[in-house]
């Protein structure tokens, strides 16, 4: 069992690190990136070619893999800031699912539809716990999970940046008014969203099933995560990354239940969507 | 001398001008105010001057130099600030919080608050949880430590008690005694002719008194002719 939940932890640590980028995202810039996940998988996969073909070291592959991830990410937001600033985050959301596609489409087309051969950045144990062996790879993405959550919240409450960013979430337009750059700074955020998915999916991809619909749909889990914390709250979205990384690894331990553990994200979705809906009266909330 | 001039201005929302052909100065130091009934196109002027829409005529002149292609923010930061109807505080943020956002040094934080002792036990609050008139004042204070040259007021009464209101109004005219333009969009009407120098009576849209606010003030024939739509000028 103890096995089974570490397991599962560095998987949890990738989707708490996914969740937290899309909590920003909708709390700051009014968007559920449906492409996070796929702008990561993008610049992971330019990583294996710059490495692989390019015969770049492993470091400056994944450096320059991250960036791209960046990048992209704020060419998706220029867009969205530029031509959708005043639509709703419906349509700002929907938005997105171009870019998913896009992505997808474009690393079938350049890399094929075959896994890619990752090469581990981090390998080997880091400690032994309960009999157990804890790889490296799930402690740094534990913390990195942790650490992030943290640094947005430090820099959201403690920084005349993160006082901006809030000014701006809550109400655009008045905090335009009072001279806050609105555009530079929601695509600031988003590019540094894709950074942070880049570097959770180059860290973690070697380890796990990684073509491209499979990092893409990274989303579903992350978007669980961040549903805990109700697309607004960091430190809540990395708890449901965990938990729901953990469940993972339980689940596929158990041979009985193990088919169940692809369902995992969409049962954990449709549980808290019952919960928080719990005291909604059927005529007002539809 | 620096100025804002409103040339020939037409508004548009939807399916067509809201208001039209509206020219006003706004001069430094004055107040002008901009009333007439609802629906007149009062908010849409105020609006298109700040960009919040964009103007489908005429011209927006600050200090020579035309703005009404530039972008909000960039009009900010030639001195144009508008304060919108209701109450434009940011709710989660602290009181601190609202003023840092104009305050560009502890000392503007500090005079902006010393003008407002209310606000000085609330500073650590949640404007969310501060009455309508604290947050009116927090509104006020944050325009204060922007120290803008060409203020924009919209409705700053609404939802507010006329004796609230009323302690409000002498911050409206320390702001323009203090260097900026004011332009002064009010309901009560007979409060903000009170403290203007040049006002506009504006009715469906167009402009139907442009004068001195003291010849509105005392003759109120005049004003209920202007506000029904009937040319006063």
């Amino acid at each position: 069992m103890l096995q089974g939940a570490l397991a599962g932890l560095a998987a949890g640590g990738l989707y708490a690190a996914l969740a937290v980028c899309l909590t920003l995202m909708s709390r700051l810039v009014r968007v559920v990136n449906f492409s996070q996940a796929a702008t990561g998988m993008f610049g992971a996969f330019v990583a294996v070619w710059l490495v692989t073909a390019a015969g770049l070291p492993i470091w400056l592959g994944s450096v320059l893999g991250i960036l791209l991830a960046g990048a992209l990410s704020a060419a998706i937001g220029w867009i969205a800031a530029t031509w959708l600033s005043e639509a709703s985050t419906t349509a700002r959301s929907a938005m997105t699912v171009g870019p998913l596609l896009l992505l997808i489409s474009l690393s079938f087309i350049l890399f094929g539809n075959k896994p890619q051969p990752f090469s581990p950045i981090l390998g080997g144990p880091a400690f032994e716990f309960g009999g157990v062996v804890v790889s490296q790879v799930t402690v740094v993405m534990v913390l990195l999970a942790v650490v992030v959550a943290v640094a947005v919240q430090l820099i959201l409450t403690k920084t005349a940046v993160g006082t901006q960013l809030r000014a701006l979430s809550e109400r655009p337009t008045t905090a335009e008014l009072l001279g806050i750059p609105s555009k530079p700074l929601s695509i600031a955020v988003w590019a540094a969203t894709g950074v942070i998915s880049a570097i959770a999916i180059v860290i973690v991809a070697p380890s796990q099933s990684n073509d491209a619909t499979s990092l893409a749909m990274l989303i579903v889990p992350a978007s669980a995560a961040a549903l805990l914390g109700g697309f607004t709250r960091p430190g809540l979205a990395v708890v449901g990354g965990l938990a729901l990384g953990v469940l993972s690894g339980l689940v596929a331990q158990i041979e009985e239940v193990a088919l169940i553990r692809n369902f995992l994200p969409f049962l954990f979705i449709v549980v808290l969507l019952l919960w928080t809906q719990r005291k909604e009266v059927w005529d007002s909330a539809r | 001398m620096s100025s804002l001039v409103v040339d020939n201005v037409t508004v548009s929302r939807g399916a067509g001008p809201v208001i039209a052909n509206v020219s006003l100065t706004v001069t430094p130091g004055e107040v002008t105010a901009l009333v007439g009934p609802n629906g007149a196109g009062k908010t849409s002027l105020l609006d298109g001057i700040s960009g919040v829409v964009g103007v489908s005529g005429g011209r927006i002149v600050l200090d020579g130099d035309p703005i009404e292609k530039l972008s909000r923010v960039a009009r900010v930061k030639r001195g144009l600030l508008h304060i919108e109807q209701g109450r434009a505080v940011f709710p989660s943020l602290t009181v601190r919080e609202n003023l840092s956002l104009t305050a560009r040094t502890g000392a503007d934080m500090d005079a902006a608050i010393g003008r407002f002792p209310e606000l000085e036990k609330r500073i650590n609050s949640p404007a969310a949880l501060l009455s309508g008139g604290e947050q009116q004042m927090v509104v006020l204070a944050r325009a204060f430590a922007a120290k803008p040259r060409f203020l924009l007021i919209d409705e700053m009464s609404l939802g507010l008690a006329p004796v609230v209101f009323m302690r409000l109004l002498p911050y409206v005219e320390e702001l323009a005694q203090s260097g900026a333009g004011v332009l002064l969009v009010e309901q009560f009407t007979h409060l903000a002719l009170g403290i203007a120098r040049e006002a506009l009576v504006v009715a469906g849209g167009k402009v139907g008194y442009h004068g001195p606010a003291s010849a509105l003030r005392d003759d109120s024939e005049l004003l209920h002719r202007a506000y029904l739509g009937g040319s006063a000028a």
